[in-house]
């Protein structure tokens, strides 16, 4: 690609991510700081000495860790079983065990807590097969555990991905050199493949754990307030004179942003980079008979245990009653007529199309750009640009809401961003791209590195431009990689919280998780009608992802850092 | 047709000088080859004259034009790559027809040329096809073919039977030769495969580390090496280090370990003094064996022997080190063992060389 071209798209990318990335998260860190007479580290140490922030900080560090652990109970098996063995319907149950990813967690929380709920589907278990007489309160002893157990069975996927990509991208020679030379394959596991998975386990382990240490929607949906994210979301109700929900923001942002270059010094070496090496042949060991079954199982098991909380969703939304038994006994599409006539619900559907939908397009073509210049050119500070276009995996995407809605205030240098009658359209449509940049960069990348150069050169040689080759031949290569990115980038917009939270301020604005939340706080049938409008926004992402998986773009790579 | 010209062509890769200074004149409708060993530079000043890179410093000419600054779509200069590149998008039809699509070519004018493409390639009829239903050998036609069809200024072609098995390979030579000449092309072949070079060659230029070591005709090359690189690079030869002992005209008499050899300069311009240290190349076949043939002559026993049908390989233990020996349609198979033989090398065939 010509040099002036990829300068002007690095300059391009740079002042858009610098504008609406880098400076609402520094605002935030400076307004923390930023004491009456200069710098002053008295609003951090004053998180430090209030006991309720503390405890908010102490809990979502918890929650980060358990979650993280627990995920990677889950997603170390399975990867390790579909690196080694072939199976009956692997590829379908590989692709089956993905989906948990892009169901709403927050909506999930709502089933799974009606499944937990002292008048629950688990109580009805229990007191049926007689192993408990009274029905017990799990959510009053165990939300902790909800929420992790929900974090984890949303983020598995993110974790088996990596770990499986990184399994993939081993030469299967490292593993048969290992057996040729005498090591039994238990001991092959713990000396070769572990530590050569182990970028991999670090990449997705760390993004599961900022991701969950700093969720606003899962919490809020359990009613555990003692966190630091829900506190932050609590703070902004008096924001402008008291910094200590700046300074909790601060903390927040540093911890996630330690975790980060921890993990990137512990295993610094890019992987997602590297060249194809040249592969020996694949070993993987046919299963036949029960032992096939048994693994077949154990993925089918592990994708059912993690749609309960969306069959619970599912089933609240249809349930005419539903009170102490397993599922509800009657059904009724009630509460879905009584959403659509809801003023909140119709708006809300249109706003997150509208806002995911562009958001989406602009995150592509700054995507594909941003590819373009890391894998084609040879400008110096590529290689930045392309850690630069990831840190909003690590940043939380509380932070960034947090910092918006500070520089949108009146005044702020944002403000001219929101519409008339105070819409945040924009401010959420560049928010919601700038944090999904990083899926579709990665799914172009990955796109691009696989396809040769030379494909490209050939159509430079044979008389083609600049354009007509990117349009002719680069896109149509890529395209599936673009698509997957893209879908993936559209997903995770329809089901943003934290920026739809704080950002939507008046009802006709509200994008779909702003309703349902809205909705979960109305009296009476609030929690069955948040279920329905849950369903609506669960099928327009099963659509969405139903066309990622008919384009088929590749897999692996996308949440790799 | 244009020729093509490099001149002081610079190109380095951060603190790596790839091309060193590179000069190379093309005649027009000349098959021209740039040989050499892996990383000499020879796919990067091909890669400059295809503006697929772009020199540090110097110039590259089509015809007297300069074209250093134009892209490389603006050059008419069709490359045929390694890897072929065909899109896996696009049938057979389609890849051969882009690069009319992107001169606007009228649609059935499109039709017809990449028809007669095909036939030319021996392809017809496979235009259907998607790239990934052909063979190796079909798909490096259908690069070729795809080259061939705008009509370009020039032809570049970058290592592209390395990916062929050795008979399809020897079979594509001939045809890629057939097709550059009956088009009166001009056209530049990048190799390392120096039986390809000497096969199908105009001229050529051997480079060694980012510079033209040797340019001319496959003959003169192998002939008249100008160093040791050059002969031990084109064909097999034994060097032979040695002290000038005698400057006679174009004759030198060299003192070697196993007596005065005497070989011939083939640089032009150069003459060594008495007592330089110099280099005799002696090629396999132009030793002979127990032969009555006029030339220096030296004593050694043979150690190994290799039967290849057509000709022999032995090594010879002698006192100025191993020689390869080959014997063209022998007739006698001589055994390894004590009894000593004469190795004689016709003076005219002996080339001196700088060390």
């Amino acid at each position: 690609m010509r040099r002036e071209a990829a300068i002007l798209i690095t300059l391009a990318v740079s002042a858009f991510f610098g504008v609406f990335f880098i400076l609402p998260a520094v605002s935030v860190i400076g307004a923390a700081f930023k004491g009456p007479d200069g710098m002053t580290l008295d609003y951090v140490i004053e998180v430090f000495r209030n006991p309720v922030y503390v405890e908010g900080l102490w809990n979502a560090l918890l929650l980060g860790l358990t979650s993280t652990l627990v995920t990677l109970l889950i997603a170390f098996p399975l990867a390790l079983v579909s690196h080694r063995y072939d199976f009956l319907g692997r590829k379908v149950l590989g692709v089956l065990i993905l989906i948990p990813l892009v169901l709403p967690p927050f909506v999930g929380a709502i089933g799974l807590a009606h499944v937990l709920g002292v008048a629950g589907s688990l109580n009805a278990v229990l007191i049926d097969l007689g192993l408990i007489d009274e029905p017990v309160d799990w959510l009053a002893r165990g939300r902790f555990w909800g929420i992790v157990l929900m974090n984890a069975l949303h983020l598995y996927p993110i974790l088996y991905m990596n770990i499986t990509a990184s399994l993939a991208n081993l030469d299967p020679a490292m593993e048969q050199a290992a057996e040729n030379l005498g090591c039994t394959p238990l001991r092959r596991l713990w000396r070769i493949t572990l530590p050569l998975a182990m970028p991999g386990i670090f990449a997705g382990s760390s993004i599961v754990f900022i991701w969950s240490f700093t969720e606003l929607g899962v919490p809020l949906v359990f009613n555990y307030f003692r966190v630091a994210p829900v506190q932050i979301f609590d703070g902004i109700k008096d924001l402008g004179d008291d910094p200590s929900p700046y300074a909790l923001v601060a903390v927040v942002l540093l911890i996630s942003a330690l975790i980060f270059i921890a993990s990137k010094l512990a295993f610094g070496r890019n992987t997602s980079g590297a060249q194809p090496r040249p592969k020996g042949r694949d070993d993987l060991v046919k299963l036949r008979g029960l032992r096939s079954i048994g693994c077949a199982m154990l993925f089918l098991g592990v994708f059912l245990v993690a749609s309960v909380p969306h069959s619970g969703v599912v089933l609240l939304s249809l349930s005419h009653d539903w009170y102490q038994t397993i599922v509800p006994q009657s059904l009724s599409l009630e509460h879905y007529i009584e959403a659509l006539g809801d003023p909140v619900v119709v708006p809300s559907i249109e706003n997150s199309l509208l806002y995911a939908g562009l958001a989406t397009v602009l995150a592509v073509i700054a995507g594909l750009g941003i590819a373009y210049v890391v894998v084609r050119s040879d400008i110096r500070g590529r290689g930045l640009l392309d850690v630069l276009v990831m840190l909003p995996l690590a940043v939380p995407g509380l932070v960034l809401a947090f910092g918006y809605l500070a520089l949108s205030q009146k005044g702020g240098i944002f403000h001219f961003l929101i519409g008339p009658n105070g819409s945040p359209a924009l401010l959420l449509i560049l928010a919601y791209a700038v944090r999904r940049l990083p899926y579709v960069v990665r799914a172009a990348v990955a796109g691009l590195q696989q396809a040769n150069p030379a494909l490209e050169e050939a159509a430079r040689s044979l008389g083609a431009g600049s354009l007509s080759t990117l349009r002719k031949v680069s896109i149509p290569l890529i395209g599936a990689n673009l698509a997957a990115g893209g879908i993936l980038a559209f997903a995770f917009a329809m089901l943003e919280v934290s920026d739809s939270l704080i950002l939507a301020q008046q009802q006709e604005h509200f994008p779909i998780t702003k309703a349902i939340y809205t909705l979960l706080g109305t009296l009476g049938n609030g929690h069955e009608l948040a279920a329905a409008l849950g369903v609506w926004a669960m099928v327009f992402l099963g659509i969405a992802i139903g066309g990622a998986t008919i384009i088929g773009g590749k897999r692996g790579g996308l949440f790799r850092m | 047709m244009d020729g093509i010209r490099a001149d002081s062509v610079i190109k380095k890769f951060g603190e790596v000088r790839a091309l060193d200074g590179v000069d190379v004149e093309v005649n027009g409708g000349e098959l021209f080859f740039l040989l050499g060993s892996s990383g000499c530079g020879k796919t990067t000043l091909l890669r400059c004259i295809a503006g697929l890179e772009q020199p540090t410093s110097g110039r590259i000419l089509f015809g007297g034009e300069d074209v250093t600054g134009l892209p490389p779509h603006k050059r008419e200069a069709a490359m045929v790559f390694q890897s072929y590149a065909l899109w896996p998008h696009l049938s057979v039809e389609r890849n051969v027809g882009f690069g009319l699509e992107e001169r606007k070519v009228a649609r059935e004018e499109i039709r017809r040329r990449v028809g007669e493409a095909l036939d030319l390639v021996h392809l017809g009829g496979l235009g259907e096809r998607g790239v990934d239903q052909l063979s190796g050998g079909q798909q490096q036609r259908v690069a070729l073919a795809r080259a061939l069809v705008v009509r370009p200024r020039c032809l570049l072609l970058d290592e592209p039977l390395s990916n062929l098995d050795a008979k399809l390979r020897i079979e594509m030579r001939r045809e890629i030769r057939r097709i550059v000449k009956e088009g009166g092309l001009t056209a530049v072949y990048v190799t390392h495969d120096q039986e390809e070079a000497l096969s199908m060659a105009d001229r050529m230029a051997v480079m060694e580390s980012g510079r033209v070591a040797q340019m001319g005709t496959p003959e003169t090359v192998y002939r008249q090496p100008v160093n040791g690189f050059v002969a031990g690079f084109i064909g097999e030869t034994n060097l032979v280090p040695g002290k000038v002992a005698e400057v006679r005209g174009d004759y030198v008499k060299v003192g070697t370990a196993a007596g005065p050899l005497i070989g011939r300069i083939t640089e032009w311009g150069w003459r060594p003094t008495e007592g330089e240290e110099v280099v005799l190349s002696v090629r396999p076949e132009v030793w002979r064996i127990e032969s009555p043939a006029a030339g220096s002559r030296v004593t050694g026993r043979i150690i190994e022997r290799t039967y290849l049908g057509q000709r022999i390989q032995y090594q010879v233990e002698t006192r100025i080190g191993r020689q390869d020996v080959v014997e063209m349609n022998p007739h006698v198979v001589r055994d390894p063992g004590e009894s000593e033989i004469t190795l004689v090398a016709p003076h005219d065939e002996v080339v001196v060389l700088k060390p």
